[in-house]
């Protein structure tokens, strides 16, 4: 045994983990080499005074702190999850499933009938006048069912198989010659 | 009869708080120990040690008794804060021994035991030089372990401060036994050698 093996058994001689054949092979070159028994000496020194390193002692506020922590911890442990659980007494799968069911109807209902976002919109800088004739002549058709046209025109549409003509008049309002009574 | 971590794990598993409670009044002292060796700073141990044993609290329900110690599984969790802890910290800061070394309120009853036994003065050959000795050689351990690479204070701490078997080690570091044995060795040798000025006093 060199002295970097003897080095390298310096714990397993401290701890009594050597196995007799090893041990003898120690114990001979430690015998004759006076650098490793010095270096040996030291180190079971050192080990020995880090084994005996004082305990630090909790400070008093320690325990009371963590327990402090520890019960705000036990009010928010209900999770979301567990919360929409007790809500709807279902299992996880189930509710994620709803949930994805109600964002894929919303997304399709979104793509498929985005008119329906269009038919309250009224154009903002035209004003749209209506006259029917014929058999609605004199009723007021309803603005909501009305193509937003950006011009004057005119259009057939069959209704019980009477023709409905029905005339457009645009108005542009144009701000620039309004009077402002010479404020501006 | 003292009970069983394990067996305080499964108390808890099924709604008693108070095993918990005596769970962490069991490991507090082993714990804030670990983690003060480790990052060489009292105060902040005790906030980690509170972050560990709130960690265990909220994975309760994963712990599975027999397939690993309760003891094992809190060092693993501590380990990891603490090389957060030590990353996240800045160079400046990373061997901060001085809130250890200096402050005599870090030291323990048994701290205050150890010099009263040195120092008695009953001793005929009691002198004031040889409990400031000792004070400085404490210091120089610290500061000595709080040196060392990360790869090998872990395990030295684990060993001769927190008193673990290697096999408890290897757990916690997820290292093979053999790795473990010689970091071990290793560490000592390092410590020996950072602490040869220190040697006359030993």
């Amino acid at each position: 045994m060199n002295c970097l093996q003897a080095e390298e058994n310096f714990s397993a001689h401290l701890e009594d983990a050597l196995d007799y054949q090893m041990l003898q092979r120690f114990e001979s070159h430690i015998a004759e080499c006076a650098t490793c028994q010095r270096e040996y000496a030291r180190f079971s020194e050192s080990v020995k005074a880090s084994q005996q390193l004082p305990q630090i002692e909790p400070s008093p506020y320690f325990m009371p702190t963590l327990q402090q922590r520890l019960a705000e911890e036990q009010r928010e442990s209900f999770s979301f999850w567990q919360r929409l659980q007790r809500v709807f007494v279902m299992p996880k799968w189930a509710i994620s499933g709803v949930m994805v069911g109600l964002l894929i109807m919303g997304t399709v209902t979104f793509l498929y009938h985005d008119d329906w976002f269009n038919r309250g919109t009224q154009p903002s800088d035209e004003q749209i006048s209506t006259q029917g004739t014929g058999i609605f002549s004199g009723s007021p058709i309803n603005n909501q069912f009305l193509p937003r046209a950006s011009g004057s025109s005119d259009f057939s549409n069959t209704i019980s198989g009477q023709p409905m003509q029905q005339h457009y008049t645009l108005k542009r309002v144009s701000y620039s010659t309004v009077s402002t009574g010479g404020g501006l | 009869m003292l009970e069983l971590d394990d067996e305080l794990m499964q108390r808890f598993q099924k709604g008693d708080e108070d095993a918990f409670n005596l769970l962490t009044r069991r490991h507090q002292k082993p714990l804030i120990n670990f983690i003060a060796r480790f990052t060489g700073d009292k105060d902040n141990a005790e906030d980690l040690a509170q972050e560990t044993f709130i960690r265990m609290y909220k994975a309760a329900n994963r712990y599975k008794p027999g397939r690993a110690q309760f003891k094992t599984w809190m060092y693993l969790i501590a380990k990891r804060l603490c090389m957060n802890e030590v990353r996240n910290r800045g160079r400046r800061d990373r061997f901060r021994v001085d809130n250890i070394a200096t402050n005599d309120k870090a030291y323990s009853a048994n701290d205050e035991q150890i010099d009263l036994i040195a120092t008695a003065p009953a001793d005929a050959a009691f002198q004031p030089e040889v409990a400031l000795e000792r004070k400085e050689l404490r210091n120089a351990i610290q500061k000595a372990i709080a040196e060392l690479p990360e790869q090998y204070r872990f395990p030295l701490i684990l060993r001769d401060v927190q008193g673990l078997s290697y096999d408890e080690i290897s757990k916690i570091l997820e290292l093979r036994s053999g790795t473990t044995k010689s970091r071990i060795n290793r560490a000592r040798l390092m410590l020996k050698d950072k602490l040869k000025p220190f040697m006359e006093l030993l």
